[in-house]
Formats: structure tokens, sequence, C-alpha cells
């Protein structure tokens, strides 16, 4: 075993049991696809087996506990607790889970059900970590799991079903950053993320601010899980599910994660205020709410989600109570809503799925034939409704006691009692509802006869669960203790019973039964009445509104820092910079001095030049002209280079020059001549913007730059580079012998940047060419007489070219040179022949340039790996051939050479090219009948 | 000194131009700032030093730095990409290159752009939308 685990007893159990769950969820892909509805069978198993193991292992006197190691660094582990309330709610998970199992295996319809199954076994294992949680960050992450999928089980259900699920997700998560706020401030305070070590923390009786956040924090995060007001909406919205999600949603899933979380901290939060109050608030509205808007419904389903509502509000009222009767009653009522919840919803599935309807209204012209369907949703109608001798009654008559015994003043306890009357007596008329309006159908239309043992067999036996509790309660005694023992954080002793004597509690579950009866009795009469009582609003707009509305705030917010205007972004950079050397030039105090001469006389000419050709570029009014005198710069700027002694880099850069206006000339014909001619208001704070970055730059360089002798990595390469390499050109040898991972690199970008290049131009049109105002009698029109001259020059220069590009190649590792020198002047030789030839379409240069591009990279890498030989990535090999030096590192340079040129090629090829590009890939050859009509359309 | 005013020139001429509204200002502006920020690189290695970094020195004292040289060169080829690159996005976009979201109504401008429009229906354009072009790249 791992050292790392702890462990009580038993070889991980707990662990084994969640694992299983996993993988019964892995292994329902294949069985969804192979067995179909089927595999529900075989998927309840797992779920049923767990449920005993922990049966067994469960011991009263004290909790199970599993812990492996997780994230240890941040001290979180995989730990895992079995006490009394874990054991309560992972059966409801683990055995409605089943039930809702066998009772899909014969719901669904036929055919593939992989993702159904998948979805619900993973909700199961979701839960029953969540439950078995023993780690706050655990909890949160099986908590977010769940919210996903119920999502996607909602959202499965087709595109009408979107719509919910996305507002389910987004009430759900909301109240995930909430228990994740919550999470966070627990560890960070208590200094623990095990479960069990923060409930007994002493920060929540000595830290009251803390208390009161995370109450509220909980509150929220439950709220929004168990539906409770203000977050009631997305429960009955989220009906378009189908019906075994419905049922494990409502009975075992879900909502009652919210429950388990506020039962789980309900110790812990006992005595802070706003936690009852907000618990008990919430909790009577939304019993009220969900009671009435169930007394509304027709449609069996939506009125059970109603129900939904309101029995989880009595539940979150009794939590709020937070007395130990009050708890105990809230653990037994938990049980008790599972097992009649879910037999409802099955059945509702079961005459939905049989009579084609299950809206009252319909059903009222049909007879339903069916006996055990009858004398189920009867049982269970009747413990939701709390009627004897039914759990449902024990639960809520024990919940009326509890309230009757509230803490505080005596109005309290009163008035809860009184609204939760009110409550239970629309849940006996509701109920009543279900069952006349179900059953009590004229048969005038058809008879619907009874369904499977095998269809209703689960749900009945969830319905008769409900009736054995409820005649022998004493059964429960056992698991209720010890759920309330944990939700009460002390022991526990229950004894449930349907008979208390005559007492206070007694008179109010009369009340309720008599009222109740009196109602359903007129029950036609009431509904008109309660169907105008409408709410002034709809929940579910107002979920919509907010969300609209963070849309539109997150739009407005962004509107201020983003625009679609490039000019905001660059103008802010630049005036940063300027901000910089003000806080600079006023916190500099001493410079070390500048080492040796690092101005020339002679520099000031190639600033004067560099300068003028600014200028000229900034005046310039057309395209055309601009682009010419950048290029004045470009070849000061090769001056500049061969005056600082770098050779290579003046050829590079003269080489790029031309190649940048070549292919500039190339998109000036698509755009317009001139430029637009800016108002003074908006060309002033330009020219201020760029004056004080450019005054920002010359203090920068001046100030931090020439201030320091040779670098050692310097002296290293003029002193040793020619030794260690056999190359004598050191920039050369830095390239691709010293820092060859850095081109690589850059060969990569070059790459991206080709294929960028063609994705751009083969996906998206380029504008149109615009026509050249040429005198149609000059001999500038005919562009075979005007290219001639280039023709004939390029004949004898076009083969030169190549050979110089091939020599610069060859000896770039000795002498100025080099493979990126090469590739631009080989680059050149290609514009040359593009330049030459009369037509667009004749001077296409049939090279797959994208080819070129991905074997530069793929021989760059390949050289790379072939150093392995020598000890690691691209370390140069050198070999000798008839006494001839080589080096892997030319191999290298071949790579840069054939990305460079298939760069340039990119470009040639595809910006020459007419506006047609989406048709073929750039190399393949057209027809030449295509030749014609491009010669038309240039001029 | 005369770098960090040709720098300090370069970086004026180079903000100016990125603030205009025309893309391929603004691709103007990027290369004089590539220009810029080479020239910087340059310096960096002290400009005092000139004497071109090839073979084996004995003596350093005027021996260039080789490694902002390297730096710089593949620098420029980049840039040079990087400029394509954005040459080629001022050519697929709107019909001219303003990338302001109204665009100037500049006489000067508008007349011919109407028929340049008028003008960019040539046969070829036809061509473009006709069911031929749905075919599958042959390579």
């Amino acid at each position: 075993m791992l050292p790392l685990l702890r462990n009580d007893r038993g070889p991980l159990l707990l662990l084994a049991c969640v694992l299983t769950i996993f993988l019964s969820s892995a292994a329902a892909a294949p069985l969804g696809k192979w067995l179909g509805r089927s595999a529900g069978w075989l998927l309840a198993l797992p779920l049923l087996a767990v449920a005993a193991i922990l049966v067994s292992q469960f011991s009263a006197e004290s909790a199970l506990t599993q812990t492996v190691s997780w994230m240890p660094t941040l001290g979180v582990d995989l730990a895992l607790r079995l006490d009394g309330l874990s054991l309560l709610f992972a059966l409801l998970v683990l055995v409605i889970g089943a039930a809702v199992m066998f009772y899909s295996a014969k719901y669904l319809g036929k055919g593939k059900q992989s993702s159904f199954y998948v979805l619900m076994t993973l909700f199961a294992a979701a839960m029953l970590l969540l439950v078995l949680a023993d780690n706050v960050v655990v909890l949160f992450v099986a908590w977010e799991a769940t919210t996903l999928c119920s999502f996607f089980l909602i959202s499965r259900s087709g595109t009408h079903a979107q719509e919910p699920a996305i507002r389910t997700l987004l009430v759900t998560a909301a109240g995930g950053l909430s228990l994740l706020a919550a999470v966070v401030t627990m560890s960070v305070v208590t200094g623990t993320t095990q479960l069990s070590e923060i409930l007994v923390s002493s920060a929540w009786s000595d830290n009251s601010t803390f208390a009161t956040t995370v109450a509220a924090l909980l509150a929220v995060a439950a709220f929004t899980k168990s539906a409770q007001f203000p977050f009631q909406a997305w429960l009955p919205d989220s009906m378009v599910a189908i019906t075994p999600v419905s049922a494990y949603l409502h009975a075992a899933a879900m909502v009652k994660a919210g429950i388990y979380l506020l039962l789980r901290f309900s110790p812990a939060l006992d005595g802070v205020m706003l936690w009852h109050v907000l618990l008990i608030t919430s909790g009577v509205i939304t019993a009220l709410i969900g009671a009435i808007a169930a007394l509304r419904r027709y449609d069996l389903k939506e009125l059970l989600a109603y129900s939904t509502i309101s029995q989880l509000g009595l539940l979150v009222t009794m939590i709020g109570v937070g007395t130990e009767y009050a708890l105990t009653a809230a653990v037994v009522h938990t049980a008790a809503h599972a097992l009649f919840k879910s037999a409802l919803f099955l059945f509702v599935g079961v005459i939905d799925h049989d009579a084609g309807t299950r809206d009252i209204r319909e059903l009222a012209t049909m007879r339903l034939n069916m006996p055990v369907t009858k004398v189920a949703v009867t049982l269970a109608a009747l413990s939701m409704a709390g009627v004897p001798p039914l759990l449902g009654f024990i639960s809520k008559e024990s919940m009326f006691t509890a309230f009757l015994d509230a803490p505080g003043p005596a109005w309290i306890g009163v008035s809860v009692t009184v609204l939760t009357a009110i409550a239970a007596v629309f849940t006996f008329v509701y109920s009543g509802r279900i069952v006349f309006g179900a059953f009590g159908g004229d048969g005038s239309q058809r008879t619907v006869p009874e369904a499977s043992p095998l269809f209703w067999g689960p749900p009945a036996f969830t319905a008769a669960a409900g009736l054995v509790f409820g005649l022998v309660p004493h059964l429960l005694d056992p698991l209720a203790s010890a759920a309330a023992s944990s939700a009460v954080g002390s022991e526990v002793h229950t004894h449930l019973a349907l008979w208390h004597g005559i007492n206070a509690a007694l008179f109010v579950s009369l009340a309720v039964l008599t009222t109740g009866a009196v109602l359903v009795a007129y029950r036609t009469r009431l509904e008109p009445l309660v169907t105008r009582l409408r709410f002034p609003f709809s929940a579910l707009d107002v979920v919509d509104a907010t969300r609209a509305g963070i849309i539109e705030t997150g739009v407005r917010l962004g509107k201020l820092s983003g625009t679609t205007s490039p000019r905001l972004h660059l103008a802010i950079p630049a005036v940063v910079v300027s901000l910089i050397a003000v806080y600079g030039a006023t916190h500099l105090h001493t410079l070390p001095p500048i080492v040796g001469e690092t101005s020339r006389p002679l520099d000031w000419v190639l600033v004067i030049l560099v300068a003028a050709g600014t200028i000229a570029t900034v005046r310039a009014q057309t395209r055309i002209s601009a682009a010419v005198v950048t290029g004045v710069v470009g070849f000061s700027m090769t001056l500049w280079f061969f005056t600082l002694g770098a050779a290579d880099v003046a050829l590079t850069q003269l080489l790029v020059e031309i190649l940048t206006l070549c292919v500039m000339v190339l998109l000036l014909r698509r755009l317009p001549r001139r430029f637009s001619v800016e108002p003074v208001r908006k060309r002033i704070p330009a020219a201020v913007i760029a004056i004080s970055a450019g005054l920002a730059t010359t203090f920068g360089v001046w100030a931090l730059t020439g201030r320091r002798d040779l670098s050692p990595a310097a002296q290293y390469y003029l002193q040793e580079g020619e030794q260690t390499t056999g190359g004598a050109n050191i920039v050369n040898t830095i390239l691709v012998d010293f820092r060859a991972f850095d081109t690589l690199g850059e060969l990569s970008v070059l790459g991206i940047a080709g294929v960028a290049i063609a994705a751009l131009l083969t996906s998206r049109k380029p504008v149109a060419i615009r026509s050249a105002d040429l005198d149609e009698d000059s001999p500038l029109a005919d562009s075979r007489q005007n290219t001639v001259f280039v023709r004939s020059i390029t004949r004898w220069v076009g083969p030169l070219v190549v050979i110089m590009s091939v020599i610069l190649l060859l000896r770039g590792h000795q002498e100025p040179g080099g493979g990126f020198i090469a590739a631009l002047i080989g680059g050149a030789g290609f514009t040359l022949l593009y330049l030459a030839a009369p037509s667009d379409t004749a001077a296409r240069i049939r090279l797959p340039y994208l080819s070129l591009i991905g074997a530069g990279v793929v021989i760059g890498t390949g050289t790379g790996l072939l150093g392995y030989l020598e000890g690691s990535f691209l370390t140069p090999i050198h070999f000798y051939i008839f006494e001839m030096h080589f080096t892997t590192a030319l191999i290298f340079d071949v790579g840069v050479y054939l990305s460079v040129v298939g760069v340039i090629l990119a470009a040639l090829n595809l910006l020459g090219r007419q506006h047609r590009l989406g048709q073929q890939h750039a190399w393949t050859s057209d027809h030449d009948t295509t030749d014609k009509n491009e010669e038309v359309s240039s001029r | 000194m005369t770098l960090a005013i040709t720098a300090g020139i370069l970086v004026a001429g180079a903000v100016y131009l990125l603030l205009k509204p025309e893309m391929l200002r603004i691709i103007l502006g990027f290369v004089l700032l590539s220009h810029a920020a080479n020239l910087i690189i340059m310096a960096a290695g002290n400009s005092s030093r000139r004497e071109e970094p090839f073979g084996t020195f004995t003596d350093l004292t005027n021996a260039a730095d080789p490694l902002p040289q390297a730096f710089v060169l593949t620098a420029i080829v980049i840039a040079f990409s990087i400029t394509v690159l954005m040459l080629v996005l001022a050519v697929t976009g709107k019909n001219d290159d303003n990338t302001s979201v109204s665009p100037p109504t500049d006489a000067d401008d508008a007349a011919p752009q109407a028929t340049d429009d008028a003008a960019a229906t040539t046969p070829g354009d036809d061509a473009a939308t006709a069911p031929t072009t749905t075919q599958e790249p042959t390579s």
C-alpha cells in the first residue's frame, strides 16, 4: 500500500466504492451502445452493491475515514469519510439511483443509450463523492461535477432544452462560485481543507465575521442547488429533461446536494444569526410559493417540480430552526421526500408513457385501468400529504413539533408553524390533485391498461418503502439517529413513532388534514381561483434579464478598454514608454560612465539620412510614395549596420528592404492611391505622443547602453568561437552552432507566418485590383514590350543570382553569408523572375512553397536530433569528405534557407496572383485558358 | 549618442504612423519601429567597438559584439515575414485599408473608390462564385 495512505480499516473500501461507480460510468458507454436501454439492468447493480457495502461498513460509533494523497503541496487530500449523514445521503443516491436505472431500462426508447447512462452513472458517482468527501476541495469538485452532469442531462433532451439547460447551469454555477468562496475562506481561516477538522474549528465561535460570511456563502450555494427562493426558477425549467433524469434530480441527486451541504455545516453555524434568518425566511417563502404554484399546474410533472421546491423549502426551514428535534425531522423528511418523490415522478412517467399525456385535463377523458399504479401513486401522494400511517406523516409531525418549540421569541415559532401549516395544506391539496387528476378520468376517450411489472416495479418499491417505514418507523431509528448526530454535532438518539400522544403538533396535523380534505373536495372550484393568483413577474424572466444585464454590463465595460480601432491600442504602449522614461529621468541618479567613443563624426550623415527618410515617410500623401521613401530609411539602416561592423546584418537588411518593397508594390495596386487627410485636431495629439516616445527612446538608449565593456559571452565567442566551431564568421556560428535552438524557433515563426499568409489568402479573397490610369497609347501600357529590358537582363542575371545564393549559403560559416542571406538573395532572384514576366500568370513560380517551409523546419529539427549522437539536441557534428571539413551546422543552414525561400515564394505567388485564390491549392497549375482572362482584367 | 538619436527619430516617426487610420501606414510604422528596435539591440553591444567579428581575436579592444548582430539578423528576417503578413491583412479586409470604425469620407478617395467598386465585378469575380470554385484541391 502507498505510504501516504491513512486508513482506519478495510482496504480503502470507500475509495473503491466511489471508483466502482466511476468505472461503471466508463463501462456505461459500451454497454449503452451494445445493450441499448437494457444496460440499466446491469448498471443498477454496482449502485446496489456499493449501497450494501456502505451499510455493512458503517458503524455509528466512529466514522470511517480514508485518505489518499492528492495535492500534497496544497495540503489537499482525497479524503473520504462515512458518517451517519453521509450514509443517509449515499443510500438515497445509490438506492434511488438503482431504481431509476431499473426504470430507465423500460422507459427509454430502443437504440443506443450511451450518453444517458454515462451521464447518469457519472451523476451518481459525483453525488456519492460529494456526500462522502471529507475535504472541502473534493467537496467543491464533486459539487461542480453534479452541476455539469445535470446540465448535460437536461441539454441532451434536444434543442428546446438548451435554454433551460443554460439557465440551470448559470444559476447553479453561480452557486458553485459562492461555494468556492466559502471553501477558500474556510481553508484560509482554519488552516486546513479537511472538512471534519474545519467543522470543529474554534474559528466559528472566535471569529464572528468569518462565521457570518461563510454562512451567507454556503446558504447561497445551497439555495441555488436546492432551488430555494430567490433561485427557485431553474428547477421547473429543467423539467424538459426526460422523466428518469427529473426523478433523480428531484428525489436524490442535485437538489439534495444543497440540503446535504446545509445539514453538514449545521453544527458549525448553529447560533450564527444570519444563518437562521436566511434559512427560515427563504425556506418559508419557497415552501409557500412552490405549493401555490403547484396548485395551479395541470401538467403532472410540472406540478411535481413545484412540489419539490415547496418540500425543499420545508426542509430548509427545518435546518434553519436548527434544534436537535428540527434537524432530526429534516433528516427523516429528506428520506421520506426521496421515497415519495421518486415514486411519483417515475409513475407520472409510466402514465405519460402509456396514456400518452400527463396533463390532468386530458387525463380527465381517460380511464386508467392501472391498479398497481393507482395504489402506489396514492401511497406516495398520501405520504407527501402527510397522512398517517406513512413516513411523510411522521416527518411532518416532527416538523411541526420542532417549529412549535423553535428557540427565540415565541412569535417566530408560531408564525413559522402557521405558514408551514398553510404550505402543508396546499401540499395536501396538490397531492389530492395528483391522485384524482390522474385516476379520476371518466374514460370517455379511452382506457389505459396497466404497465408491465418491470416498469412499475422500481417506483412501486419506493412507494411501498414509505408505507413500511411509516408503519414500522423504528426500522429507521439507527440511520436517522446517526444522520441527526452528524447534523447536530452531538449524539442523538431518535425514536420515531406514529403516535406521540395528544400534543400541539397533532392538532396542527389534524387541522392541516381536515382543511386539506375539504379543499380537495372543492378543488374544482379552487383551481380557477388559484390560477388567478399570479406572481407579478416570472422568475425565469428575472434569470434571463440578469443574464442579459450581465452581458450588457460586460459589453459596456469592454467598450471602455477595447476598441476595434488599433489606434487606441497602439497609443497606450507609446504613452507608457514616455511615462517610464519620465520616471527613469527623475529617479536615475548616477550612471556608470560611457565606455569608449560610441559616436563617430560620419554617423551624423546617417542620422540625417534616417531623419530625412522618416520625415518623408510621415509626410507622404500617397501610398506608393510612402512605400518608396520608407526604403530610404531601410537603406540608411543598411549603412548603419555596415558602419557598426555588422556586414551580415547589413546584407540582410539590404535584401529584406528590396524584397519588402517588391511585396508592397504587389499589394499597393489593390489599395487606394492616396491616404486620407486627417484634421489637425487629430494630428496634434498623435504628434505629441510620437515626439515624447521618440525623446523617451533617445533618453533611454543614451542612459542605458554603451556603459559597459564586452560581455563574457561576447569575449568567449570572439576568442574561442572559431576553434570550437571551425567557422570564422562568428555571427553565423552563433546562429547555426551556439544558439541554433533560437534559430530553429525563428524558423518556426517564419514557417507559421508563411502558412498564415497562405491560409489568409486562400480563405479570404483579397480586395480587387484597382485600375491603373495608363495611357493606352504609351508603350508602357503593353506589358510584353514594357518588360523587354528586364527580361533580357534576367536571362543572364537569373542564373548568376542562383549561383551566388548557393555560394553564399556554403561559405556562410567562414565569410559573410549564411542561410538567411543566401535565401534572401535566392528570393530576390525569384522576385526578378516574377517582375520580368509579362503577366501574373506567366510569372507564377511553380514551386511548392508550403512544402519548402515544412522541409526547412524538418531539416532544422532533424539536424537537431542528429545532435543527440554527440550529446544533445542541435550539437553540431563535424565530419570530413575528401579531406574537406563539413559540419551539420551547414545542413541546419540549408533548413534556414528553405524556410526563408518558402516564405518569400508564398508571398510572391499568392500576392502576385489575381483574386481567384480560393479555387485551388497555390501550387497546382492553372489551365492556360484562365491566362487570357487575368491578363485582360489586370489592365 | 548618434545611435540614440537615430532610434529616437525612428520611434517618433513610427509612433506617429501607428496612430494613423490606414493599415499601410501602421505597417510602415511597424517597419520603422523594428528598425529602431534593431538599432537599440546594436547599441546594447556598445557602438564604440566596430571591428567586424570574423576569425579569432587576441585583442578585444575594438571587436564588435557578435551576439547583438546575430539577434538583429534574425530579427530583420522575422520582421520581414511579419510585415508581409500584415500587408496581406491590409488587402484581405474591406475595400480600402482604413482601420477606423467609421472611415472618413474623403472626397479625394470616395470618388475613385466608387468606380473601383464597379470595376471590381470583372469576369474573374464571376468565375470565383461559379460552382467550379468548390473543386477539391489537387496536389
